[in-house]
């Protein structure tokens, strides 16, 4: 039973695990480049909501969560127009490398506001529970699954049914083309940085809200579980994203009730695993766009 | 209508396009024939502003777009039907024609030229909730036909329209030209079927190695030799 609670929590707050993947997966699918510094610009936006909520006392959670969803997407756009604006997207390295330069500042700079040291960040209804039968399911994590699967709707929403939507596919799926529709390339990059930070913010403030702590160490953690999710989703795969992310969560709450130091290494042997079983991820085409 | 001149276009150190001029009249077809490799898709590019010249201007209707932004020549109403047809493949039919008609804000105008569409390509419209990427070959040039003309260009760019086609699709795809032709569109016209291409064509232009070598109206020249000379080049004897 300690076991089917644990997977339960790890699906509900591996949402924001999915929500990570997708960021990185959106870029990745938009514009066939990898940006390593989204997560870690996911928890700088989370930072910033949570000098915010210092300087400002007693700011309402709902706002705390919209400052670092807004900041994120503003990191978004500074790193699309630092690392891939005027950075020749030829070479295939140049991106990659700019990218991990602004991991590695923005990284710094988390370790400046913080101090070093993990800092109190605002929880949403810490002490309620639900009871479901044998089932005891903290309320905050019931919200933070709602929170992002309302964000997922909103993003599905926004691709399927706006202009803004039907031009990120189509520079996804095919940017010559798009540009003869009269798509410009450069706007739909930017809007699609802008997207994947609002989502990264929201995900970073629920991991602190949900923890009641900001930990200085979470930009590079976020980072590398990130990329797990992106690369057993698939790469480039929304649904993948989603999934993989459930998963990582899910196995991660599983472990954790056996062992907690077993917790990091069980999720590298499932990337491992999957690399070499699945290397295309899960609803990964290798060589397909979208 | 349309004047070219004097365009050099390249690829890194190659030159592509040495200083091509071509004209476009207005509600005519113009065709450019040559072999593989002679340049005919980076003239289109350039035209279409994808690729930008190193030198040389692009007149439409009196006003350069040499250089511009793609969205600037569609929205001066030029439209390019690319090379391989190039739809989105994940997309619906529909959604595909809708990206066409990105520029545009006249929502109205927009689902009746939708339903325009539908009536002349009746096929489109049978599959219009499915994937672009799941249609035929023939079905995908219609669609990139159709996406092209959701700008309501005045100027349709067709770069080997027919490549790869069955014969019956072929007769089809040229069918279409005529009729848009016949409907007010004026049509700039690349092919490598040089046979099919005399027979609708008011001009016709060869393009040989990043040169035009001859300009004249079908007829002009002997078919034999432009065919010959569609395909291989002028250096060789058949
Ligand atoms: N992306 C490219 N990079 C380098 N060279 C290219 C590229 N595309 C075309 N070329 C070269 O430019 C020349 C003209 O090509 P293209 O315009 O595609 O000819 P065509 O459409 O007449 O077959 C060819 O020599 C081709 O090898
Ligand atoms: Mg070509």
């Amino acid at each position: 039973m300690v076991l089917v609670q644990a997977i339960i929590d790890g699906i509900l707050v591996g949402t924001t695990y999915a929500l990570i993947g997708i960021g990185f997966t959106l870029i990745f699918g938009v514009m066939h480049k990898l940006n390593l510094a989204f997560a870690a610009a996911s928890i700088a936006g989370a930072f910033a909501s949570l000098v915010a909520w210092q300087h400002f006392k007693d700011l309402p959670v709902p706002l705390v969560f919209l400052i670092s969803a807004a900041a994120a997407g503003v990191l978004g756009y500074l790193i699309y127009l630092t690392c891939f604006r005027f950075i020749p997207l030829k070479s295939p390295l140049a991106t990659l490398m700019a990218t991990v330069g602004m991991l590695i500042f923005l990284e710094e700079i988390v370790t400046h506001v913080s101090d070093g040291k993990a800092q109190n960040y605002p929880g949403m209804l810490p002490d309620a529970r639900w009871t479901l039968g044998p089932l005891d399911i903290r309320v905050d994590y019931i919200l933070v699954f709602a929170i992002s699967v309302a964000a997922m709707l909103l993003l599905l929403a926004l691709l399927y049914r706006t202009r803004l939507g039907i031009a990120t596919r189509a520079v996804a799926q095919q940017p010559v083309a798009a540009q003869l529709c009269g798509i410009s390339l450069d706007r739909t990059n930017a809007a699609t940085f802008v997207m994947s930070g609002v989502l990264g913010g929201l995900a970073g403030a629920m991991i602190g809200s949900s923890a009641e702590l900001l930990s200085n160490l979470l930009p590079l953690q976020l980072t590398v579980k990130g990329l797990i999710v992106t690369v057993i989703g698939g790469l480039g795969s929304i649904p993948g994203a989603i999934v993989a992310g459930l998963l990582v969560g899910a196995v991660e709450k599983g472990v954790e009730t056996w062992s907690v130091l077993a917790r990091d290494l069980c999720v590298m042997l499932l990337i491992f695993v999957f690399l070499v079983a699945k290397p295309a991820g899960i609803f990964g085409k290798l060589n397909v766009r979208d | 209508m349309l004047e070219v001149s004097d365009i050099v276009t390249s690829y890194g150190k190659i030159e592509a396009l040495k200083g091509v001029s071509l004209e476009v009249e207005p509600g005519k077809i113009t065709c450019l024939l040559g072999p593989n490799g002679a340049g005919k898709t980076t003239l289109m590019m350039t035209v279409a502003g994808i690729l930008k010249p190193r030198r040389g201007s692009v007149r439409f209707e009196g006003r350069d777009l040499a250089g511009q932004a793609p969205r600037r020549i569609v929205e001066a109403g030029i439209a390019l039907v690319p090379e391989n047809r190039l739809v989105f493949p994940n997309m619906t039919v529909a959604e595909n024609l809708a990206a066409g008609a990105f520029t545009r804000s006249d929502g109205a105008g927009i689902a009746e030229d939708m339903e325009r569409m539908y009536a002349r390509f009746p096929r489109l419209k049978e599959r219009s909730t499915q994937a672009a990427g799941t249609l035929s070959g023939g079905e995908q040039q219609m669609l990139a036909v159709a996406r092209a003309l959701m700008v309501r260009p005045k100027l349709l760019l067709m770069d080997e329209p027919s490549v790869g086609l069955a014969p019956l699709v072929v007769e089809e795809i040229f069918r279409i030209i005529r009729d848009l032709n016949r409907d007010g569109t004026t049509i700039f016209l690349v092919e490598q079927n040089a046979h099919m291409a005399l027979q609708v064509a008011h001009h016709f232009y060869l393009l040989e190695l990043g040169k035009v070598t001859f300009s004249g109206a079908p007829g002009q020249l002997a078919e034999a030799e432009v065919i010959q000379r569609a395909y291989l080049g002028s250096k060789k004897t058949q």
